[in-house]
């Protein structure tokens, strides 16, 4: 079991960079661009990682901790998600509101670490960083809630359980926990319309700001662990939302089927985020709360639903 | 080796030792150790009582007639001993942190003062929460809550410490007057002030006289403890006082505010498992969350970081309350096991409060006793001039911002189990009300999270922001062991919630859970499966060998790379100076913009440019100004509509003697016809 479970934990530290270079190629495509490989985020890091580092001199002890603490949380909270089986032997150990805790960890340790190169640019990165997170908390929170009352737990493997057994949209609410959800991962993972991944206008970037200055093996760490994080939440929807294919055994021909589907689920899910990316433009900041208050609306009706 | 009696007459004696000394000894060195010293040794003391209350069995301690007709008895139960365990290990902290800090204030002559009070302090709190009678109930209340205004206005050579001395004595009676009227409910229907009358006799209470002693208590408790609308004075009167005794007040003396309801609800009022009282608990929510919301919203746009930790105090008030409401509700549809868990959460968050925010203001008092300054615009860079200061205030920061793996995350994790649990209770319209009250408290600890990055970050992180940040040195080490004390009890709060589990549980007599520091704290749901599962240890040894393991794996992948030292990057132009930088007031600008109903933020620019051109600017001037609206939209109307009819009532005072006759004169013929009239009658 504990080997099963460390698998899944490795197919999503591993799969991570892969994710984001499906997302790069597919938004390439509909620019009309050919794109680089989908392998390219995987070049790009082995490169970062053997490159010489240079840190601000402003920078103190929480710049050089931020890309530790930050792939550390989030290597943890990959231990709570089950991936291609309905069960990880971790769910004894957390559930998904420490996942969530673990994600606030490395955010926080991600704005300090913004603050803390004395430059402009980490001090706006922050200050946006500080509204969107805080607005997104509550919004996470009630789709956590309506999920959680629907399917009896936030203990993802009783979660995932119970989502696998039941019927194809058993439950209205559910539909509306998946829209909260989706916009929500959008925010957290610093995608349009919240922000801008692949730009470097200070007009609109956030987390790109916050870690301007890192270089080398800093920013290959924090690189990598933006990708896991954005990995995670794909999971979680698909596995939560759509959780067809997923395995209810370890049968070694279960597991296969189990793998190839959560392989396919999170690509199509990839490609599907890519082309909305591509469809809508970034929002102007302060429009940001609008956004996350249908987040929250429809996850209160989702509440609503639960009760009626 | 003693019994708990003796333990506890030891802590009491020390303490009046303490304040003794205080008042005798002349202002030297050796005073100040010996002032501060037995309020430690006290603190201690109290310590092991508690424990051994906690431990044991409970104690009561009678001595007739102290004051004729009335005898002061004293009952120590677990929930009493959790709460002087509160006190003890706070103060203990902060006793040994005034070691170092008081040094300060020994150059103005005036410690043995804070010293006597300090003792005088510590000493009535220990004896609110022991005493066992309304009467002395009130009587150390008052003596705590005097104390606590004297330290206020410790520094009065400042007018505006003066006033915020004033609001807070206004309010503090302002409670006291409710949790008087409460008491006297309870004298009334049972005829003795014992608490133990009140504890016997409370079930049989008419039921509208239970539902006022509790508003009542709720109302006077809840002034002490900060709960919104009844706040006004803990953002003036706790950044007032020396930072110590900030500490104390904010850590500990609105806990006693928090005692104070739960004895009241479960012990006097006759509170019991019925849906009439579900109410209570659905009020109690109702002012948690608003005063969790309120209390971060200005805490975030805050930059006096005391006045800001002050607010985030109300806010974690609000946290409290929402976890006790909860249990209340549970209680009352007679869902035990949800009751338990609530109230775990509850008063988990009360002693995690107690510790970080301890922490927080020693860590405030310490960078404030160095730079003398309280506004973070004029802070930046103390990581490099405190190490220490700034690693124990971010291991409070990160606490207080309910992060894994710290304490906070814990109490917040069982207050989020508690509001999903919400769906047990059988009333749809409760359990949708419920559900949308995890709105702003999930709010709260998106904001709280982004405030503390905020505080530290300002006050530590890059480049000094004025001369006031320069050339400065890391304060005493009493200071700073005074803080890893609290610090060391965060990590462990969070790293073995068992040992609070297992503590509270103890203490208030209910199913502990888990069983062993390495079980997982589990919650089953409604089929029998697993609800949730968290087990701290586990996943510090997971983080921990995590990131064991990556640091090797990049080590090997990465092979022999160089650090180098540069500046910062300056988009070329070569001249970064921290004029460039964000300021605090820039960083919140977002949630301040976004929240702006709560804030109506004014901004005024004025301009100077040089002839006619509008571009060419001579000089630029901006002000911003928020406003606090409980106190403009609803404090500022009452107190003027008082001067109004005070000032009304002033025109009768003349002081002429012959208007001074003729009011003798109506009083008589008024009183004569009073005595005819009721005559014939």
């Amino acid at each position: 079991m504990i080997v099963i479970g460390l698998a899944q934990v490795l197919v999503i530290l591993v799969l991570a960079p892969l994710l984001t270079g499906i997302i790069r190629k597919t938004k390439a495509r509909t620019q009309k661009r050919i794109g680089a490989s989908v392998l390219q985020p995987y070049y790009d890091l082995l490169k970062l990682v053997r490159k010489d580092e240079i840190v601000s001199d402003q920078a103190s002890w929480i710049f050089r901790a931020c890309p530790w603490v930050n792939f550390a949380a989030m290597t943890t909270a990959a231990f709570f998600i089950p991936v291609f089986l309905v069960y990880t032997p971790f769910g004894l150990v957390g559930d998904l509101l420490l996942v969530v805790g673990l994600f606030a960890l490395g955010r926080f340790f991600t704005m300090l670490a913004g603050l803390d190169v004395a430059s402009s640019f980490g001090g706006l990165g922050s200050s946006r960083e500080m509204m969107i997170s805080a607005l997104l908390e509550p919004a996470l929170f009630l789709s956590i809630f309506v999920v959680a009352i629907t399917y009896g737990g936030t203990n993802l493997s009783t979660l995932i359980g119970a989502s696998s057994n039941a019927s194809f949209l058993p439950h209205p609410q559910i539909i509306f926990a998946a829209i909260g959800l989706f916009i929500i991962i959008l925010g957290e993972t610093g995608r349009l319309p919240f922000d801008n991944p692949a730009t470097h206008l200070e007009l609109t970037m956030v987390h790109e700001t916050m870690i301007l200055e890192y270089s080398g093996k800093s920013l290959a760490l924090m690189e990598w662990s933006q990708s896991i994080k954005q990995i995670i939440l794909f999971t979680l929807m698909v596995n939560i939302f759509v959780p067809w294919g997923i395995s209810s055994s370890v049968l070694l021909s279960s597991l296969a089927v189990g793998f190839l589907a959560f392989i396919g689920k999170i690509s199509l899910f990839g490609i599907f985020v890519a082309f909305s990316e591509s469809s809508v433009a970034k929002w102007r900041l302060f429009r940001i709360p609008d956004l996350i208050a249908i987040a929250i609306a429809t996850s209160m009706i989702g509440i609503v639903l639960c009760y009626l | 080796m003693f019994s708990n009696l003796v333990l506890f007459q030891i802590s009491i004696l020390t303490f009046l030792g303490g304040a003794l000394v205080g008042l005798l000894l002349r202002n030297n060195r050796f005073a100040r150790h010996a002032i501060f010293g037995s309020a430690m040794i006290g603190s201690v003391f109290t310590i092991m009582f508690s424990i051994d209350i906690i431990t044991g069995k409970p104690m009561t301690w009678m001595v007739p007639n102290v004051i004729p007709f009335f005898d002061l008895e004293i009952f120590v139960d677990g929930i009493a001993a959790f709460f002087l365990l509160i006190v003890g290990i706070v103060s203990f902290a902060v006793s040994v942190y005034s070691i170092g800090y008081s040094k300060e204030y020994q150059v103005k002559k005036r410690t043995m003062v804070l010293g006597f009070l300090f003792n005088v302090f510590i000493l009535s709190m220990v004896l609110v929460v022991a005493s066992n009678n309304a009467f002395f109930f009130l009587l150390f209340w008052e003596v705590m809550s005097l104390t606590s205004f004297f330290l206020v206005i410790y520094d009065h050579d400042k007018e505006e410490n003066i006033k915020s001395g004033m609001t807070y004595l206004v309010m503090t009676h302002f409670g006291t007057a409710f949790i008087f009227a409460s008491f006297l409910l309870g004298y009334i229907q049972t005829g003795s002030f014992s608490f133990d009358s009140f504890r016997h006799d409370s079930a049989g209470f008419p039921l509208l006289v239970k539902n006022l002693v509790f508003v009542f208590a709720l109302i006077g408790f809840g002034t002490k403890a900060g709960m919104v609308p009844l706040h006004v004075w803990l953002p003036k009167a706790h950044p007032s006082a020396p930072s110590n005794v900030s500490a104390l007040m904010s850590a500990v003396m609105i806990k006693i505010g928090i005692y104070g309801m739960i004895r009241t609800i479960f012990d006097f009022s006759g509170f019991g498992a019925s849906p009439d009282f579900a109410w209570w608990g659905m009020l109690l929510i109702a002012f948690g969350s608003v005063s969790a919301i309120i209390g971060v919203l200005y805490a975030v746009v805050e930059r006096d970081i005391k006045r800001a930790l002050a607010f985030s105090s109300i806010e974690n008030i609000g946290i409290i309350l929402i976890g006790l409401g909860l249990s209340v509700v549970f209680t009352s549809f007679q869902l035990a096991a949800f009751a338990v868990l609530a109230l775990v959460a509850s008063m988990y968050h009360t002693i995690n409060h107690a510790v970080f925010k301890g922490l927080l203001f020693m860590g405030a008092g310490s960078v404030v006793s160095v730079t003398h300054t309280k506004n973070i615009e004029h802070l930046g860079g103390l990581v490099k001039q405190m190490p220490w200061t700034a690693l124990l205030f971010l291991i409070g920061a990160i606490s207080i911002s309910g992060l894994p793996p710290f304490n906070g995350f814990i109490s917040e994790w069982f207050t989020m189990q508690s509001l999903l649990s919400s769906y047990h209770v059988p009333s749809t319209i409760l359990q949708i009300s419920i559900a949308f009250a995890s709105l702003p408290f999930a709010l709260t600890i998106g904001i709280a999270a982004a405030t503390f990055v905020k505080l530290f970050g300002m006050t530590f992180l890059s480049k000094a922001r004025s001369k006031f940040a320069i050339n400065i040195k890391e304060v005493p080490h009493s200071m700073i062991l005074g803080m890893s004390i609290l610090a060391a009890v965060c990590v462990l709060f969070g790293v073995a919630p068992y040992l609070g589990t297992s503590l509270i549980s103890t203490a208030f007599h209910m199913p502990s859970q888990p069983s062993s520091p390495f079980d997982s704290i589990a919650i089953q749901n409604s089929s029998g499966k697993s609800f949730a599962n968290l087990s701290m240890p586990v996943v510090v040894i997971m983080l921990s060998s995590v990131s064991i393991a990556i640091f090797g794996f990049i080590r090997v992948l990465s092979g022999n790379t160089k650090k180098t030292k540069y500046g910062t990057w300056d988009c070329g132009f070569g001249s970064l100076n921290e004029r460039m930088e964000y300021t605090p007031t820039s960083l919140s600008q977002p949630i301040r913009t976004v929240f702006k109903v709560f804030f109506r933020p004014h901004n005024q620019t004025e301009k100077e440019s040089f002839g006619e051109n509008p571009y060419q600017l001579k000089t630029i001037k901006i002000e911003t100004a928020i406003k606090n609206i409980f106190e403009d939209l609803l404090y500022t109307p009452i107190v003027s509509s008082f001067v109004f009819f005070f000032d009304k009532v002033r025109r009768l005072q003349t002081g002429k003697i012959n208007a001074y006759l003729l009011y003798i004169m109506i009083t008589l013929v008024l009183l004569l016809l009073f005595v005819r009239l009721s005559n014939n009658a």
